[in-house]
């Protein structure tokens, strides 16, 4: 998956979060990104954290209707769910 | 026997389910809209009321209260029931489904099987909208989840007769009727009003922006009054009400957002756009709040430093809502 977004955003996440010995690479694409299943091994606190690096980053807000628990469900999720709001500008 | 019910994802249950209901029976809205008619954009700080043993902090108006006025101002008529029988209450479900009727009812996530176990805390103000009867299994249309979902009857009697603060009670409700035409426009207005009020002239302190400045206070004292681990865990209790607990993020404040955006639509208003990007705005202030909290619960900032940083940023969230919702009141007077 490397030189993808979804390459891109778990690197981001990774340094965000100050997350240690885990590559990006080894990120499975459709892993909860939150939650006890985070291969991050990420909980809810961190949620704020990836949500912030996501809108400074690349400029799309998680919020509102879209909330951050479905945004967040996975890097597929996450990734998916930039290119759409992106392509909606 | 299933309901052929329109079931949507959305951020939060109550505005959820209302919002599938109204679309079901043929009021086409988005849950912002929803959000907005019903009010319920609020905050409040009760360090009195205890919410797993840590003191409320809350963006959003009781529960219930959303559906209530929500329908209400829409003219629809709506019936609710309450029970002291599991029994009678789970073959009242059934005779309403079977009349072809989908039910909202009030329940416990905690004995909810569909939540995966790490969201399964002791919260009985959660809603869902239960839509047909396979067997021994309910089909429920659960905003908080993509698809619809199957519940046991065993399970879903406990979550409607949980115990606790807030306990349903085996609480239902439903739309009997819609009414012929709706008055969009005053409905809206009724609403934004209702949000002003709250948020600037509600006569006890720990509420509206009052209630902002008053946890500014509380938080700033807490490394003093309190050890570091309960500091930590008052600070993370803020931030979950604000962040996690369906409030769509900013607590609340990008729905209402999107909601001012509609009803700059439905007023002709064009002064409730430029609302409704500082209300953006002002969601985007509370998550800077949540980010440096978040940052000081995970040790990745200082406890000394960060509180006084976090009550500036949390008296600056309340000068803005003051601004905003003053500017609002005169946008649709």
């Amino acid at each position: 998956m490397c030189n993808t977004l979804e390459y891109e955003l778990a690197k981001l996440i990774i340094d965000f979060c100050n997350v240690e010995d885990v590559s990006p690479c080894d990120i499975p694409l459709e892993s909860p990104l939150i939650g006890p299943d985070s291969p991050f091994g990420l909980d809810s606190l961190d949620a704020v954290e990836v949500v912030v690096a996501v809108q400074k980053t690349y400029g799309v807000r998680i919020g509102g209707e879209k909330s951050s628990r479905e945004v967040l469900q996975s890097l597929t999720a996450l990734a998916n769910f930039i290119r759409r709001e992106k392509e909606s500008e | 026997m299933k309901i052929d019910f329109p079931h949507h994802q959305f951020a939060h249950c109550e505005s959820g389910v209302t919002t599938n209901l109204l679309n079901y029976h043929g009021f086409s809205c988005s849950e912002a809209m929803v959000f907005g008619i019903g009010a319920g954009l609020f905050f409040a700080y009760a360090p009195f009321i205890k919410l797993n043993h840590l003191p409320l902090t809350t963006f959003r108006t009781s529960p219930g209260a959303i559906f209530a006025k929500a329908t209400k101002r829409l003219g629809v008529v709506v019936k609710r029931e309450k029970f002291r029988d599991p029994l009678v209450a789970e073959n009242r479900l059934d005779q309403l489904l079977a009349a072809g009727r989908p039910v909202g009812a009030q329940t416990g996530v905690y004995w909810l099987p569909f939540f995966p176990p790490a969201y399964r805390f002791h919260f009985n103000g959660h809603n869902l909208v239960v839509i047909g009867k396979v067997g021994d299994d309910y089909l429920i249309s659960d905003p908080i989840f993509e698809e619809t979902v199957r519940c046991p009857a065993t399970d879903l009697r406990k979550a409607r007769f949980a115990k606790g603060a807030l306990a349903p009670k085996g609480k239902i409700y439903y739309i009997e009727t819609m009414p012929q035409q709706f008055d969009l426009p005053k409905a809206v207005v009724a609403g934004i009003k209702e949000v002003c009020r709250g948020m600037l002239k509600t006569p006890i302190p720990m509420a509206g922006v009052s209630g902002i400045r008053l946890l500014a206070r509380k938080l700033e004292s807490w490394p003093a009054k309190l050890d570091e681990k309960q500091t930590l865990l008052h600070l993370g209790h803020v931030i979950r009400m604000q962040e996690e607990i369906g409030t769509g993020g900013g607590g609340f404040r990008f729905v209402y957002a999107a909601f001012l955006q509609e009803a700059a639509a439905v007023l002709n208003n064009d002064q409730l756009l430029e609302l409704s990007n500082h209300c953006t705005g002002i969601g985007d202030l509370w998550r800077d709040f949540a980010l440096l909290a978040s940052r000081v619960c995970k040790g990745r900032a200082t406890i000394q430093a960060s509180f006084s940083e976090l009550a500036d940023l949390l008296r600056k969230c309340a000068d803005e809502e003051q601004i905003l919702f003053t500017r609002l009141q005169v946008a649709i007077k």
